[in-house]
C-alpha cells in the first residue's frame, strides 16, 4: 500500500537536492523548504485509500516523471489580457517574466511584486506570511509547493489601502512534462481592498500545482478570481488558503475549464466576527476531463456568513467531484452558512459526484445545503424548438442560462465579459445574439 | 391546409387518439371541445411534434407535406404554432432574446437575413400593445414567475410576433378573466385572414363568442363524436358531454 510513495519520492528527492543547490535566499526560507519536503516525503502522494482522495485518480500523473521546468520565452499573444488597465505580473513556467509584466504606481506603501523580488526588498514583510495560514496541513501538493516554489506573486496592502485597478496574475506553462509550483501570497491589512485575477494557462503536458495564501485583516475586501484554462493535457492540483478577520469580505470565484485532471482544495477560516465569504464556482468539462473541488469553510467566530454556489456543466465522459464542508465551531453563534451544488449533465456518460457536508457545533445558526444533478429539461427544450429554434441551439441556450448565472456574480466587468465569450465559444453560441 | 387522416396515437402503450379525421382549409377557424382527458392536448402536441407520443396509424399533412416526418423546429419554421396549455418556465433566458432567436430561426429557414434590430423592436412594440403586455415582461426570463394569465398572454404575444400560418391554441382561455379573454381573442382575430388557419381548443363557449369558429368538433375518448357549426358550442354548454360520454355506440348515434 505504501509502495507508491517511496517510488515517487526518490526522483523527487534528487530533484529537491538539485533544486536546493545554488539557491540564494534567506536561511529561514531554506529551512521552510526542507521542513515542507520532509512533510511531503512523510505524506507521499495522495492515495485513493485516503477518504479525501477517494475519487481523484492520480495514476496518470504518477506514471509521469515530471522535471524541473526549463526557461522558456512565450509570445505575449498567447497570454490572456484584461480589457482594462491592470497591474500585471506574468510568470512563465513559474518564473517571473518582467518583459511581459506591467506595474503601475501604487498608493501608500502598497507592494505588488514577484515573490522573489519582494523577499529581496522586503523580507521582514514577506516572511511572516509565507506558509503561515492554517489549512491544507495534510495536502501533499501544498507541501510540495512550499518545497519547490520558484516564484510567484506578493500582494501586500497596508492598512486602509485601496487598489482600484485589478491585479492580474498570469501563470503560463510550456509543457515538456515540467512541474511548476507557483506561489501567491496576499496580505490585506485592516480595511485594505483589492481585486485579483489569477489565470492559469499553458500548452502541452505539465503539472501545475499552485498554492495561494489569502489573508484578510479586519474590514478588508477581496475580490479573487481564479480562471483555470490549462492545456487539455495538463494536470492542475492547486490549493487556496483563506483567513479572514473581523467584518472582512472575501468574494472568491473559481472557474475550471481546462486540464485533463484538475483539483482545487480550498480552505477558508472565518476567524473574525461578522466575516463574510462568498464562493462562486463554475466548471465546464467535456470528453474525459476530470475536475474536482474540495471546499472547507470554517466558521470560528460569531455572526459570520458564507455562501457557496458551485455549478458544473459536463459533456462526454467528463467527471466532476464537489466535496464541500461547512464547519461551524462551538462559539460561532449566529452563523449563516449556505451551500449549493448544481450539476448539469449533457451526456449520459458524464458523471458528477456531490458530497455536501455540515458539521455544526454551535446551536444558534442558520445553515443550509443542497445538491442537484440532472439533464436539460426536455419540456424547456421542446418549448424552444416549438418556436423554430433548432435543437442544438435550444440546448446551448439552456446550458448558457444555467452557467451564465455564475458569471453574472462576477463584478469585474471586463473579466465577466471575456468569460461570457469563453462560455459562448464553448457552447458554439453567438454571444452577440445572446445579449 | 391541415389534413388529419385516421390518426391513431398511443402514450405509454395506451391508445389516446382512436382515429381522428379533421380537415382545416386556409381561412378557417375550428374549435375542439371535449371533456378532460379526452385527448385534446394529445392532438395538439402530436401536431407540434412533442416527444412521448407514438403515432400508430394515420397521417397529418400540412400543405400537402408529411408533418409527422418533420422535427418540431421544422414544423414551426413551416408556419405552425402551438400555444401551450401549460407554458414552460425557462429561467435565465430572457423573453425578448428568446423571441428574437425564434424570429431569426424562422427567417434563416426561409433563407432570409436576420431581422433588423429596429424593425424587430417596432414589431415587438406593436404586438405588445395588441396583447396589452407590459414591457417589463420582455426582460424577464421566459414565463418565469409569470401569473397564469400572464403566461397565456405571453403565448398570444409570441404568436402575434411570429405570425404563423396555422396556430393551435390549447386552452389559451383557461384561467383568464374576461378582460384577458378579450385580449387573447383580439390577438387571434388580428391574425385571422384568408391564408391562416386556427384550431382552438377550449372548454368554454364564451371564448367562441369572441373568436367565432367556422366549425366546432366534439372530442370524446379519442374520437371526434360530433361536428357542427358555432351553435354546437352553445348546445354543449347547456347539455354537457353526458350524452357522448357513455359507451361508444351511443356517442355515434348522437353524432
Ligand atoms: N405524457 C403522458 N404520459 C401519460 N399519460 C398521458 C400523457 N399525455 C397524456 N396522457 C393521458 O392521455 C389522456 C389524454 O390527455 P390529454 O392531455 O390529451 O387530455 P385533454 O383532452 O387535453 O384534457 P384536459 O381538458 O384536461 O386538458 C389522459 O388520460 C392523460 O392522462
Ligand atoms: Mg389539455
Amino acid at each position: 500500500m505504501t509502495a507508491v510513495a517511496p517510488l515517487f519520492s526518490d526522483p523527487y528527492r534528487q530533484r529537491f537536492a538539485a533544486f536546493m543547490t545554488n539557491r540564494r535566499e534567506p536561511d529561514a526560507i531554506a529551512r521552510l523548504r526542507r521542513t515542507a519536503f520532509d512533510r511531503f516525503t512523510a505524506l507521499g502522494l495522495p492515495a485513493r485509500q485516503q477518504e479525501a482522495w477517494r475519487l481523484t485518480d492520480l495514476s496518470a500523473l504518477q506514471a509521469i516523471a515530471f522535471q524541473q521546468p526549463a526557461d522558456a520565452v512565450v509570445d505575449a499573444e498567447v497570454l490572456p489580457a484584461l480589457d482594462t488597465p491592470a497591474h500585471r505580473l506574468v510568470f512563465v513556467n513559474g518564473r517571473f517574466a518582467p518583459k511581459l509584466s506591467r506595474l503601475h504606481a501604487l498608493p501608500n506603501q502598497a507592494l505588488v511584486a514577484s515573490l522573489g523580488q519582494a523577499l529581496l526588498t522586503h523580507p521582514e514583510w514577506v516572511e511572516p506570511y509565507l506558509d503561515r495560514l492554517p489549512g491544507l496541513e495534510n495536502h501533499a501538493f501544498a507541501a510540495l509547493n512550499t518545497a519547490f516554489w520558484e516564484d510567484g506573486a506578493f500582494i501586500g496592502l497596508p492598512h486602509g489601502t485601496v487598489v482600484d485597478a485589478p491585479i492580474h496574475l498570469v501563470f503560463y506553462a510550456t509543457g515538456n512534462d515540467s512541474a511548476v509550483h507557483p506561489r501567491l501570497l496576499l496580505a490585506l491589512e485592516d480595511g485594505a481592498q483589492a481585486t485579483v485575477v489569477v489565470e492559469y494557462r499553458g500548452a502541452g503536458r505539465y503539472l501545475n500545482a499552485p498554492i495561494a495564501e489569502l489573508q484578510l485583516g479586519a474590514g478588508a475586501v477581496l475580490d479573487y478570481h481564479q480562471v483555470q484554462e490549462e492545456s487539455l493535457q495538463a494536470f492542475h492540483l492547486g490549493g487556496v488558503r483563506v483567513q479572514q478577520g473581523r467584518d472582512s469580505q472575501a468574494h472568491l470565484h473559481l472557474l475550471s475549464i481546462g486540464a485533463q485532471l484538475a483539483r482545487t482544495d480550498l480552505e477558508a477560516l472565518l476567524d473574525g466576527e461578522g466575516a463574510h465569504c462568498s464562493l462562486n464556482g463554475l466548471t465546464l468539462v467535456r470528453d474525459t476531463q476530470f475536475s474536482d473541488i474540495h471546499i472547507r469553510v470554517e466558521h470560528a467566530r460569531p455572526r459570520g456568513t458564507s455562501e457557496q454556489i458551485f455549478k458544473s456543466v459536463l459533456d462526454g465522459k467528463a467527471h466532476t467531484v464537489f466535496d464541500g464542508m461547512i464547519h461551524v465551531c462551538q462559539h460561532a453563534q449566529k452563523t449563516d452558512a449556505r451551500q449549493a451544488n448544481r450539476n448539469l449533465l449533457l451526456s449520459k456518460q458524464a458523471h458528477a459526484n456531490a458530497n455536501p457536508r455540515l458539521e455544526i457545533l454551535a446551536d444558534d445558526v442558520k445553515c443550509g445545503h443542497g445538491s442537484s444533478t440532472g439533464f436539460l429539461d426536455p419540456d424547456a427544450e421542446f418549448y424552444l424548438r416549438a418556436r423554430g429554434i433548432p435543437a442544438a441551439q435550444a440546448r446551448a441556450l439552456l446550458v448558457h442560462a444555467f452557467a451564465n448565472d455564475s458569471l453574472n456574480r462576477i463584478r469585474l466587468t471586463p473579466l465577466r465579459e471575456r468569460l461570457a465569450r469563453v462560455l459562448a465559444d464553448h457552447l458554439a453560441l453567438d454571444i452577440m445574439e445572446a445579449e | 391546409m391541415l389534413d388529419i387522416r385516421n390518426l391513431h396515437v398511443t402514450v405509454e402503450g395506451r391508445e389516446i387518439l382512436k382515429g381522428i379525421d379533421l380537415v382545416i382549409h386556409p381561412g378557417e377557424t375550428h374549435a375542439i371541445m371535449g371533456p378532460n382527458g379526452s385527448g385534446k392536448s394529445t392532438l395538439a402536441n402530436v401536431i407540434a411534434g412533442r416527444e412521448g407520443y407514438t403515432v400508430t396509424g394515420g397521417e397529418i399533412l400540412f400543405d400537402g407535406k408529411n408533418l409527422l416526418e418533420m422535427d418540431p423546429e421544422t414544423r414551426a419554421c413551416e408556419g405552425l404554432f402551438l400555444a401551450f396549455q401549460y407554458p414552460v418556465e425557462i429561467p435565465g433566458v430572457a423573453n425578448l432574446y428568446f423571441l428574437k432567436a425564434a424570429v431569426n430561426a424562422v427567417r434563416k429557414y426561409r433563407g432570409e437575413p436576420p431581422v433588423d434590430a429596429m424593425d424587430f423592436w417596432e414589431l415587438v412594440n406593436e404586438r405588445m400593445a395588441l396583447v396589452k403586455m407590459d414591457e417589463s415582461m420582455l426582460k424577464r426570463s421566459v414565463n418565469e414567475g409569470f401569473s397564469g394569465g400572464e403566461k397565456k398572454r405571453n403565448e398570444v404575444f409570441q404568436m402575434a410576433v411570429l405570425q404563423p400560418r396555422f396556430a393551435v391554441m390549447d386552452e389559451t382561455d383557461s384561467g383568464l378573466d374576461i378582460d384577458a379573454l378579450k385580449v387573447v381573442a383580439d390577438g387571434v382575430n388580428a391574425l385571422r385572414g384568408p391564408e391562416r388557419g386556427f384550431l382552438v381548443i377550449t372548454h368554454y363557449q364564451r371564448l367562441l363568442d369572441y373568436i367565432v369558429p367556422d366549425h366546432v368538433h366534439v372530442l370524446v375518448n379519442g374520437k371526434i363524436v360530433r361536428s357542427g357549426g358555432k351553435d354546437l358550442a352553445m348546445e354543449l354548454e347547456k347539455q354537457g358531454y353526458a350524452l357522448y360520454n357513455e359507451e361508444p355506440g351511443r356517442a355515434r348515434r348522437a353524432a
